[in-house]
C-alpha cells in the first residue's frame, strides 16, 4: 500500500513532468503571433529576451506588469524619463541600482531616431515604440531595417487615444512580456478603477456637466497662454470624468493652443494645469512641481504664483478655487485613472464624495508596482 | 541747352509743375495709407473671441475707470498691445526690408537675408532647449534676450567681416549666406535634442505669434522706430541716389561704405527687435517694400514711410486674420501674413506696365 502510493505519486511525478516538457516544447515550436497598436502583425519565434524602449516613461507600464524585477528584459531606453520625471526616475533608481546604471541611453525620444548599430550590438530581439513614432520609423525605414536584422518592433500607445490603446498596449505588453496573468490582473484593476468614474458619470446629463479648461504644461512658458488638448489625452479624462473639454469646442485636435481671451470669455467652471518636476532640466519654469517628490507646501506657492499671472485673476474657476494642478506624466502612463478619477472629484465632490482616490493610488502601488507611494500628484488653489 | 538752364522756359515750368504734383501725390498716398491702416487698428481692437460691442470698447478705451475688471484684461492687457504690436512690428520690418533692398541692390532682399532671423531662432533655441542664457538677469525674458543679442552679434559680425572684404552687396550677401546656414545647422541640433513641450514652444516661437506682446514690448518697438526712422529719412536723398547706381551716388557726393554700414546698422537694430518679440515673421519684410515701391516709386521720400505703412498694414491685416479664422484659438502669424498679403500683391503685379525694379 505504501509502496503502492510512492509508485503512483512517481508516476504522477514523471507524467507532471512530461506534460510540462512537451508544453515547453510546444510554446517554443509555435511562434507568438500579436497585432500591435499600429494594426501590424508581429511574429515572435520565440518571447523576446532583450528589449529596447522607444520612451523611457514605458516603464510605467512595464512595472506592473513584471513580477520581478521591470528592467530584468530591458537592455537600453531614451531619457525622457529622467530628464522630464526625475522623481519616479529616482523610485526606479533605489529599488534597482544596477539595473538603472546598466541600460543603454539611446537619447531624445522625440528625435525619433535610432543608431540601429547600437541595437543590434545589445543582441536587441525586440524595440518597442510608441506609435506616436510610426510615420517616423516607417519613414526612416527603421522598422524594415531592424527587420532585416530579425529584430522586432512593435508599437504601443498611451497617449494619443489614451483611454482607448491603454488596454490593448498592456495585453501585447503582457504576452510579450511573458506576464499575460499579471498584465490579466492589472487590466482588471485599471479597468474597476476607470469604472468607477465612469459608471456614475454616464447619468449625468449633458447639460448638467461644467466646462473644464486645460492647460498642459501650465508655467513651462511665462509669456503665453495656453497649450491645451483637443477631444484626446487629457481632454479625453475631463470628457470621461463628466465635464466639458473647452479645447474639444473649438478644435478636433490633439494639441489646441487657445487665447487667453478666449478662454476670459468662456470662463470655465475649472481651470486645470497639468506639471511635473521640470525645474531639474529647466530651471526658469513656473511649473507646478507634482511627482513622488511634490512637496504641497511648495506648490500651494507655485499654484498662487499661476493664478496671479495676467488676466488669470478674472477667471471664475480661480475666484471660486477651482483650480487645480494634476502631475502631466498621467498623459502617458496606464496610471491615467487617478487623473480621470481626481478629475471627476473635483467637477462632482458630492457624487464622488466615497471616492478615496489617494487610497487607489496607494493601492497601486501596493499591488503592481516595485515602491511605494510618496509625494504629490494633484493639487488646488487655495 | 545752356539758354534752357540759365532762362527757364516753359518747358522747366512744366517740370516744377509735373515735380510738385509728384510730391502732392506722395502725401497723399502715404495720408491714405495711414487712414486705411487707423480702420484695421480699430478693426483689430474691436474683434476678439470676447463679444464687445464697438461702442463699449471706445467707451472703456476713452475712460479705463468704467471697466469691468475682465474688459480691462481684455482691451488694456490683450487687444490694445497686441494691436500696436503688429503696427509696429509691421513697420519695423517694411522699412528694414525697404532698406535691406537699397543698400544690397537686390529685390529680392529682405530683413533677415543676412542671416539674423536664424540666429534669433538659434538665440531662441538656446533659451528654450538649453536653458541658456546669453544676457544675465534678465529672468523670464531670456527667450527674447537671448534671440536679440544673437541677432546682433551676427550683424556685428557681418560688419567686421565686411570691413575685411569691402563693403559691397556681393560680400554683405555671401558672409550672410554663410550665417544663415552656420546657423541653421547649429539650430538642427538643438532641435534634434528638443523634448516634445521644447519643440512645441521652438515651433510655435518660430511661426511667430503676437500673443506675447506687452506694453512694455510696444514701448520698446517705437522708441527703436522713433531713433531709426527719422534717421533714414535724414538720409533719403542719398538712398534715393544709391538707387540710381553706386557710381553715380558717389560722384554726387555720398559716401556709399559709410551709407551702407550706417543703414546696416539701423536694420539690424530694427530685424533684431522684431525678430526677437513676434518671431520670424517671413513675407513682411520683403513684400511691404515691394508693394510700396509699385504704388509710388522709388524716391525714398514716399517709398520708405510706405514701405513701414505697408509692412504695418499686413501685420495688422494678419492680426485680424488669426483671430478670425477660429475665435479662440491662436494661430501662429508667420503662415497667414503670406496669405493677407499676397492677393495684394499679385494683383499689383498683373496692373504693372513697367518694369518696377530697375
Amino acid at each position: 500500500m505504501f509502496l503502492g502510493t510512492k509508485i503512483c505519486g512517481f508516476l504522477g511525478a514523471i507524467t507532471a513532468s512530461a506534460i510540462v516538457i512537451a508544453q515547453a516544447s510546444e510554446a517554443q515550436a509555435e511562434a507568438l503571433t500579436v497585432t500591435d497598436i499600429a494594426g501590424r502583425q508581429v511574429t515572435f519565434a520565440e518571447l523576446p529576451e532583450k528589449i529596447v524602449l522607444g520612451e523611457g516613461r514605458m516603464m510605467y507600464s512595464i512595472a506592473p506588469l513584471t513580477t520581478g524585477n521591470p528592467f530584468e528584459k530591458i537592455v537600453g531606453w531614451k531619457d525622457d524619463l529622467v530628464l522630464y520625471d526625475p522623481d519616479a526616475f529616482r523610485k526606479f533608481e533605489a529599488a534597482f541600482p544596477a539595473d538603472t546604471a546598466r541600460l543603454i541611453n539611446f537619447g531624445n525620444p522625440y528625435a525619433g531616431d535610432f543608431s540601429i548599430e547600437a541595437v543590434l550590438e545589445a543582441d536587441t530581439d525586440l524595440v518597442l515604440l510608441d506609435v506616436g513614432n510610426l510615420f517616423k520609423a516607417e519613414e526612416t525605414g527603421l522598422v524594415e531595417k531592424l527587420g532585416a536584422a530579425g529584430v522586432n518592433v512593435a508599437f504601443v500607445d498611451f497617449r494619443r487615444n489614451a483611454t482607448e490603446n491603454t488596454v490593448p498596449s498592456l495585453l501585447l505588453m503582457g504576452r510579450i512580456l511573458g506576464e499575460e496573468k499579471r498584465a490579466a490582473e492589472f487590466i482588471d484593476f485599471y479597468i474597476a478603477q476607470m469604472r468607477k468614474v465612469t459608471n456614475v458619470v454616464d447619468g449625468i446629463p449633458a447639460e448638467d456637466r461644467p466646462l473644464v479648461a486645460i492647460e498642459n504644461a501650465a508655467g513651462w512658458q511665462n509669456d503665453f497662454c495656453c497649450w491645451s488638448f483637443g477631444p484626446y489625452n487629457f481632454g479625453r479624462f475631463v470628457e470621461l470624468a463628466g465635464g466639458v473639454n473647452y479645447a474639444s469646442t473649438l478644435a478636433n485636435a490633439y494639441s489646441v493652443d487657445i487665447s487667453l481671451e478666449g478662454l476670459l470669455e468662456a470662463d470655465p467652471d475649472h481651470l486645470i494645469g497639468t506639471g511635473a518636476n521640470w525645474i531639474e532640466s529647466r530651471p526658469e519654469v513656473s511649473s507646478i512641481l507634482l511627482g513622488y517628490e511634490g512637496d504641497p507646501a511648495v506648490n500651494a506657492e507655485k499654484l498662487q504664483a499661476l493664478a496671479a499671472r495676467t488676466g488669470f485673476a478674472e477667471l471664475r474657476a480661480v475666484k471660486e478655487g477651482n483650480m487645480h494642478s494634476i502631475y502631466h506624466q498621467f498623459y502617458n502612463s496606464p496610471y491615467h485613472f487617478i487623473a480621470v478619477q481626481q478629475i471627476a472629484k473635483w467637477l462632482y465632490p458630492d457624487d464622488f464624495e466615497d471616492l478615496d482616490v489617494d487610497a487607489n493610488f496607494k493601492e497601486l502601488h501596493d499591488r503592481f508596482l516595485p515602491f511605494e507611494a510618496s509625494g504629490q500628484f494633484w493639487a488646488t488653489l487655495e | 541747352m545752356v539758354e534752357q538752364t540759365i532762362f527757364p522756359g516753359a518747358e522747366a515750368a512744366e517740370l516744377v509743375k509735373a515735380y510738385k504734383q509728384r510730391h502732392l501725390r506722395r502725401i497723399g498716398l502715404v495720408i491714405g495709407a495711414a487712414m486705411v491702416l487707423s480702420c484695421l487698428v480699430v478693426l483689430d481692437v474691436i474683434t476678439g473671441p470676447a463679444n464687445l460691442s464697438f461702442a463699449r470698447t471706445f467707451q472703456v478705451i476713452l475712460d479705463p475707470s468704467i471697466a469691468s475688471p475682465k474688459e480691462q484684461v481684455i482691451i488694456w492687457k490683450l487687444r490694445l498691445p497686441v494691436a500696436l504690436m503688429a503696427v509696429t512690428v509691421g513697420a519695423m520690418l517694411g522699412v528694414a526690408g525697404a532698406e535691406m533692398q537699397t543698400i544690397l541692390n537686390n529685390p529680392l532682399a529682405d530683413p533677415f537675408t543676412l542671416g539674423l532671423s536664424s540666429a534669433a531662432s538659434f538665440g531662441a533655441a538656446l533659451a528654450i532647449v538649453l536653458g541658456w542664457s546669453v544676457v544675465p538677469g534678465v529672468g523670464g525674458l531670456f527667450v527674447t534676450a537671448n534671440a536679440f543679442a544673437l541677432a546682433m552679434i551676427t550683424s556685428c559680425l557681418l560688419f567686421l567681416f565686411t570691413r575685411l572684404r569691402g563693403v559691397t552687396p556681393e560680400a554683405m550677401i555671401l558672409v550672410g549666406i554663410a550665417m544663415l546656414f552656420t546657423f541653421n545647422a547649429l539650430l538642427a541640433f538643438l532641435q534634434y535634442g528638443a523634448s516634445e513641450l521644447q519643440l512645441a514652444q521652438l515651433i510655435f516661437w518660430q511661426l511667430g505669434s503676437l500673443a506675447r506682446a506687452s506694453w512694455g514690448k510696444v514701448g520698446v518697438c517705437f522708441a527703436v522706430l522713433a531713433v531709426v526712422l527719422p534717421y533714414f529719412m535724414s538720409r533719403s536723398w542719398a538712398l534715393t541716389a544709391l538707387r540710381m547706381g553706386e557710381e553715380k551716388a558717389a560722384a554726387l557726393g555720398v559716401n556709399v561704405s559709410l551709407l551702407r554700414m550706417s543703414v546696416l546698422a539701423g536694420v539690424s537694430l530694427l530685424s533684431a527687435v522684431a525678430v526677437s518679440f513676434v518671431g520670424a515673421v517671413a513675407f513682411v519684410g520683403l513684400v511691404g517694400p515691394h508693394i510700396a515701391r509699385m504704388i509710388v516709386g522709388e524716391d525714398q521720400r514716399g517709398f520708405l514711410p510706405l514701405s513701414a505703412l505697408c509692412g504695418a498694414l499686413i501685420m495688422s491685416g494678419t492680426s485680424i486674420a488669426s483671430k478670425a479664422i477660429t475665435p479662440g484659438i491662436v494661430y501662429p502669424i508667420g503662415m497667414i501674413t503670406s496669405l493677407i498679403g499676397i492677393p495684394f500683391f499679385i494683383l499689383l503685379i498683373l496692373g504693372q506696365r513697367k518694369r518696377h525694379w530697375q
